[in-house]
């Protein structure tokens, strides 16, 4: 989780196909300052071309794991795409991201 | 006992990596390291592999047995079950990120560009629990 993140003043958005009870229950069990967005029928994330096909364990389509920093312009700062599902951006990174976009 | 000793040794080292991955999977370095636990699989298939060559009795076997499955079953789920493939995907670094509102935790839309010049957003796409 991007605890590192702290009080930076970053939004932090998870998306994912959860139901929004899921993710509220994350949220509140995790005291995390991430709004949880529920993507049901992954239309954003197809959108974004982040959907990994049958990748689920279901079978059933799930997004590929990404973290994006956008700056306050919206623009794309720093993209980790993950090619395996054990790995994730480590936190510190995203935090170095977002120190680095201008105030 | 000591006659066993490498046999001994070689199902510490499997099981000691996988211990020690789960225990540590909080510590990003070695969530995203999953190639370790290979490297110790097979180092110990070789540790059990060596003892049965010199000595084909029954813990040594055993041993071999034992690191060489879960060798296949690490090497299978790290480099098919796991691998995420490529996909077109509409971010690039230096360009906007298409606009969208989803609902919150709450039901209330959200939408992207509320956020902006007020700001800065950190996207995380995650898999779900379903």
């Amino acid at each position: 989780m991007l605890t590192e993140l702290g009080d930076s003043g970053v939004q932090i958005l998870a998306i994912s196909p959860d139901p929004n009870e899921r993710s509220q229950e994350l949220a509140v069990r995790l005291r995390a300052r991430y709004r949880f967005l529920a993507d049901r029928d992954l239309g954003v994330t197809r959108r974004y071309g982040l959907v990994h096909v049958d990748g689920g364990h279901k079978g059933q389509d799930v997004p590929r794991p990404t973290t994006v920093v956008l700056d306050r312009r919206g623009i794309v700062r720093w993209l980790s795409l993950a090619d395996s599902i054990q790995v994730r951006p480590d936190p510190e990174a995203v935090a170095h991201a977002v120190r680095e976009l201008a105030p | 006992m000591i006659r066993y000793g490498p046999a001994l040794l070689s199902v510490l080292v499997s099981l000691g990596a996988i211990a020690g991955y789960l225990a540590f999977l909080r510590v990003p370095t070695v969530r995203n390291h999953p190639e370790l636990y290979l490297v110790a699989f097979a180092l110990a298939t070789v540790i059990a592999a060596a003892a049965s060559w010199r000595a084909a009795r029954w813990p040594n076997l055993v041993a071999l047995a034992v690191s060489a499955v879960l060798l296949v079953l690490g090497g299978y789920f790290n480099f098919v079950l796991a691998r995420v493939p490529a996909t077109a995907t509409a971010l690039k670094v230096g360009e906007p990120a298409p606009d969208f509102t989803l609902p919150d935790a709450t039901g209330a839309p959200v939408s992207l560009a509320s956020f902006r010049d007020r700001t800065p957003v950190v996207l995380v796409f995650y898999r779900g629990y379903w």
